[in-house]
């Protein structure tokens, strides 16, 4: 009976899109009504995963467990989560009917992603993969002039649903190899024959699955379209809380190998180098700022990966701090773009002209995302790439440091004209200022302030990420 | 018993404060209060440079060695500490800081476009100058470098002039192309000492393998001589220079370059002493071609802020041919070189700062006879000049002396070379000088006013420490002698 205290997290998230459920069969409450509702239940879900952070333990057969490593990652999702729905109070992008499916839809994305982190057996993982996976296949075509942008659904669905194929394929290899479909059990069996084809196959395969979310090169086609094509707030909920969970997901199935396989690190060394250089150098030319993020994000894929692929404690504990530090200025940024396009449309670089006079908080904001985002101290971004690539370095991986840190020269180029456009350009015509509320101008605040504090102050959460990995079960 | 007290108290935190604080109560002031903001600024520089002042004379000489040191763990997994002092490396380069830093915010009184931005800008760079030089903990360093290069974006394709954004760009992605080599160095080092300390003389007394030490300094080399504009790697600066405005170009060229050849120094010589002595010859060739080539194209160009630019270019080489020497004088007078060059061209950007300001130009054959018109700004020019020559009696003349002998001793061929790249910059500095200053007056100029006292009198500051240190080098080369003559003891 105590045992359902683990689940407490995902029974509150059930509930959520109950809740939501419920009031999707009425038609009538008002989009500002909903929006409380939601911020409300999103809060508290923030508080219930907090509360539930120290709790250890396994559930449902030993398929399910509970640890500081899903624990942290269930804060990040709440988060995310929470700090999405927080913007969505002008969710003009979707048609008001579509507004309580699309909470419905966000709490259970949200409940699929948290038994994803928790789950250590595999059909437990590929349920929950494709729990968050269908949500997220509704919520993309769902925006006002669904036409236009149906081939982006359609587009999502077919690379996720491809992806899932790779992925059940290399399941099964796994259970070929290991007999079993416990990720403890696993973890016995495959170090030993890491150095057969088929193992690796297996592995490999299995982590397109998660490729493919975090947009991780070849994985990555659908990202711009999807971003560009989604409304605002379900591209920054793909673009942060999806983001996160993936990445979860590849620490723990590259922990598989046990860090014995030498093809496995050559075959994510190349992805990652093929990833950040194919993101950064495509962003370049990017004229859409959501399309520009994309690239972004399938650079950021690759720097993560290099984290991982150090298949140290302290590699995976940096992984782990670079999701985090990713969460921060990414939503920084979506925040900063909800709030220009309020109406909902896709905003170009160049619709940011003399927003540091329409409102210098909303341009500080972006400016500080940014800084993170190309690695520039004193951010969150940077002590993400610093403690990456100090891992890395561990491992001996010279080359591959100095590759990533060009990378990250790049960025800054794409990263500067964004900048650019926000502070030194005038507008052709003049666009009115921009009103604000306190909570988005708190959240501002919060987001930089949170942003320099964990740059400057990482003692804490690299003691809490290195904890966090130590709690994987290898 | 006083200065017992005292060296408890964190000075060099409270110095990195001072632009830390300031900035933050920059950024407090509402936007219509340009004035304000100026006077706030001119305190806090004020006040930085009376602790650096006071710092520089109560360093201990006989002493020498690491002072007024402070130390406290700030990640434990990772090794890395809050890590700063002074030797008589930094020492005078956190006194050159706080003097660029304190005239560079009187030089631009007259600014009033976006005048909050600006100097909130200015302040955040410098305390990543300080920041550098007083860490001693390789990732606090790497920190505060960075923090120092990304303000110069805005601040020049804000405020700047000729090309400002194509500059600002060029600048910043050359320099961050820098970081993209510092940054694997410093964690290859921290890696290959067991990934347990970023603390500078932790490090050092690890002694790293012969493969280490190569691989690293090339890595800091070049990041850090991106900064230093070593040849081939200098394109940015004149570039940059042109674009920035006054006060930016004072405290880039007169200090922010000084990081690149201080980075060499501090991290790559002094932790990967056998990759020093691997690639000096190399190091040696690219600061003679600088010297040499940053003289020829000089003598080719026509705008004041370029001729600067590539004076620059190779007084920076000065300084790169001491350090590879590897002897007590070839170095002191590097060190020395980074002092009074940053002075000298403080003064420099100043003074052509005051003249564009006034006549919006800068190329030279549209000046000409300015000494009749403004004979006080065209002064400052002049001394400044004289000061890259290396004329007696200014400061950089011990420094490229001191360079100039120790190179001759131990790379003959390329000594002699430099110092014929010397000759040159003297005949296209006078050239200059001879063009604008005297000469046909252009009567265009005819009514512009002289400097008045108060815009003056930075200057003024700036060419006293010019004479004071070139009548009293002693004063400052026994301070760097005490930090140098162990240090060449190591190698």
């Amino acid at each position: 009976m105590m045992k359902w205290v683990l689940f407490i997290p995902e029974l509150y998230y059930v509930l959520f899109g109950l809740v939501f459920f419920i009031l999707s069969l009425s038609k009538n409450a008002s989009s500002k009504r909903l929006h409380g509702i939601a911020m409300t239940l999103a809060g508290v879900g923030v508080l219930v995963t907090v509360f539930c952070a120290r709790q250890t333990g396994m559930v449902f057969f030993d398929a399910y467990r509970v640890d500081l490593f899903s624990q942290t990652f269930k804060l990040l999702l709440s988060l995310g989560t929470f700090w999405v729905i927080s913007s969505c109070n002008e969710l003009k992008g979707i048609d008001e009917r579509q507004h309580p499916e699309f909470y419905f839809l966000i709490s259970i994305c949200t409940l699929g992603m948290m038994m994803l982190v928790s789950a250590v057996e595999l059909l437990t993982i590929y349920v929950a993969i494709e729990l968050s996976s269908y949500t997220l296949f509704l919520l993309v075509p769902m925006r006002r002039n669904a036409d236009v942008y149906a081939e982006t659904g359609i587009k999502y669905f077919m690379v996720g649903v491809t992806a899932s194929a790779f992925m059940i394929f290399g399941i099964s290899l796994i259970f070929g190899m290991a007999h079993t479909t416990y990720v403890t059990d696993i973890l016995r069996v495959l170090p030993g024959v890491i150095h057969e084809p088929a193992a690796i196959a297996g592995l490999v395969l299995a982590l397109c699955g998660f490729f493919f979310k975090q947009a991780l090169f070849p994985f990555h086609s659908w990202a711009p379209d999807v971003y560009q094509g989604a409304a605002n707030q379900v591209t920054t909920f793909i673009a942060t809380a999806s983001k996160m969970a993936a990445a979860a997901m590849v620490i723990r199935f590259v922990g598989f190998s046990g860090g014995e396989s030498e093809v496995l690190v050559n075959v994510l060394m190349t992805l990652s180098i093929l990833s950040m250089t194919f993101g950064n150098l495509v962003a370049i030319i990017q004229k859409d700022i959501k399309r520009l993020l994309a690239y972004s994000s399938i650079a950021h894929a690759g720097y993560m990966l290099v984290g991982i692929l150090s298949m140290s404690e302290r590699g995976f504990a940096s992984a782990i701090y670079y999701a985090l530090a990713y969460l921060v200025m990414n939503y920084a940024v979506f925040m900063v773009i909800m709030k220009i396009a309020d109406d909902g449309h896709n905003l170009q670089i160049k619709e940011l002209a003399g927003l540091h006079k329409r409102s210098p908080l909303l341009a500080m904001t972006l400016m500080m995302g940014l800084f993170g985002l190309a690695g520039i101290p004193p951010t969150v971004g940077f002590t993400g790439k610093f403690l990456v690539f100090a891992a890395a370095l561990e491992k001996g991986y010279l080359a591959l440091v100095v590759i990533g840190m060009v990378n990250a020269t790049i960025s800054l180029y794409y990263y500067l004209i964004v900048i650019k456009a926000a502070y030194l350009l005038e507008p052709v015509r003049p666009y009115p200022a921009i009103r604000i509320d306190a909570w988005t101008r708190s959240m501002s605040l919060a987001l930089v302030g949170l942003s320099v504090y964990l740059g400057i102050f990482p003692d804490k959460f690299v003691a809490l990420t290195e904890a966090a990995a130590r709690s994987l079960p290898y | 018993m006083i200065s017992m007290e005292m060296a408890h108290f964190p000075i060099l935190t409270a110095i990195l404060m001072s632009t830390i604080v300031g900035l933050l109560v920059i950024l407090c002031i509402p936007d219509d209060r340009p004035k304000l903001v100026k006077q706030v600024s001119f305190i806090f520089a004020a006040i930085g440079l009376v602790l650096a002042l006071w710092l520089y004379q109560a360093y201990d000489v006989q002493k020498g060695g690491l002072q007024f040191a402070e130390r406290y763990l700030w990640v434990k997994s990772l090794g890395i500490y809050w890590f700063n002092g002074v030797d008589g490396i930094n020492l005078p380069m956190i006194l050159l800081t706080a003097v660029v830093l304190f005239t560079g915010v009187w030089t631009m009184w007259d600014l009033e476009v976006r005048v909050k931005e600006f100097f909130a800008l200015i302040y955040l760079l410098v305390a990543g100058v300080y920041g550098v030089f007083m860490s001693m903990d390789l990732f606090w360093i790497f920190v505060w470098y960075d923090v120092s290069l990304f303000p110069m974006y805005p601040l020049i394709a804000i405020w700047g002039g000729t090309r400002k954004e194509y500059g600002a760009m060029k600048l910043t992605l050359y320099l961050l192309a820098g970081s993209a080599f510092i940054l694997p160095g410093i964690l290859y080092l921290w890696a290959s000492a067991g990934g347990v300390t970023f603390d500078l003389f932790e490090l050092q007394r690890i002694g790293f393998s012969p493969f280490v030490q190569k691989v690293a300094f090339v890595m800091l080399y070049i990041g850090f001589g991106i900064l230093a504009a070593v040849w081939p790697f200098h394109t940015w600066s004149p570039v940059g220079h042109v674009a920035a405005p006054t006060a930016v170009s004072m405290i880039h060229a007169g200090v922010l370059m000084k990081l690149g050849a201080y980075g060499i120094l501090r991290l790559g010589m002094t932790l990967c002493p056998e990759g020093l002595v691997y690639w000096a010859d190399l190091m040696a060739l690219l600061a003679t071609i600088a010297i040499v080539y940053g003289a020829l194209v000089g003598l080719a160009q026509t705008d004041l802020k370029y001729v600067i630019g590539y004076s620059s270019v190779s007084h920076m080489g000065m300084v790169g041919l001491g350090l590879s020497t590897m002897t007590v004088n070839g170095i002191n007078g590097a060190v020395f070189q980074m002092f009074a060059h940053g002075v000298m061209t403080a003064l420099f950007f100043s003074s052509v700062g005051y003249i564009y300001d006034r006549t919006h130009t800068k190329m030279i054959p549209d000046l000409g006879g300015l000494s009749r018109t403004m004979p006080v700004a065209s002064s400052f020019f002049i001394i400044a000049a004289f000061a890259g020559i290396g004329v007696p009696c200014m400061a950089s003349f011990w420094a490229e002396l001191m360079v100039f002998v120790a190179a001759v001793k131990t790379y003959p061929v390329r000594g002699i070379l430099a110092v014929t790249g010397l000759v040159v910059s003297a005949l296209f500095m006078l050239r200059v000088v001879q063009k604008t200053f005297y000469g046909e007056r252009n009567e265009r100029w005819a009514h512009i006013p002289d400097v008045p006292l108060f815009l003056a009198a930075p200057r003024i500051i700036l060419v006293g420490i010019i004479l004071f240190f070139g009548m009293f080098p002693k004063l400052m080369l026994d301070v760097i002698q005490s930090a140098v003559v162990p240090f060449v003891g190591n190698l």
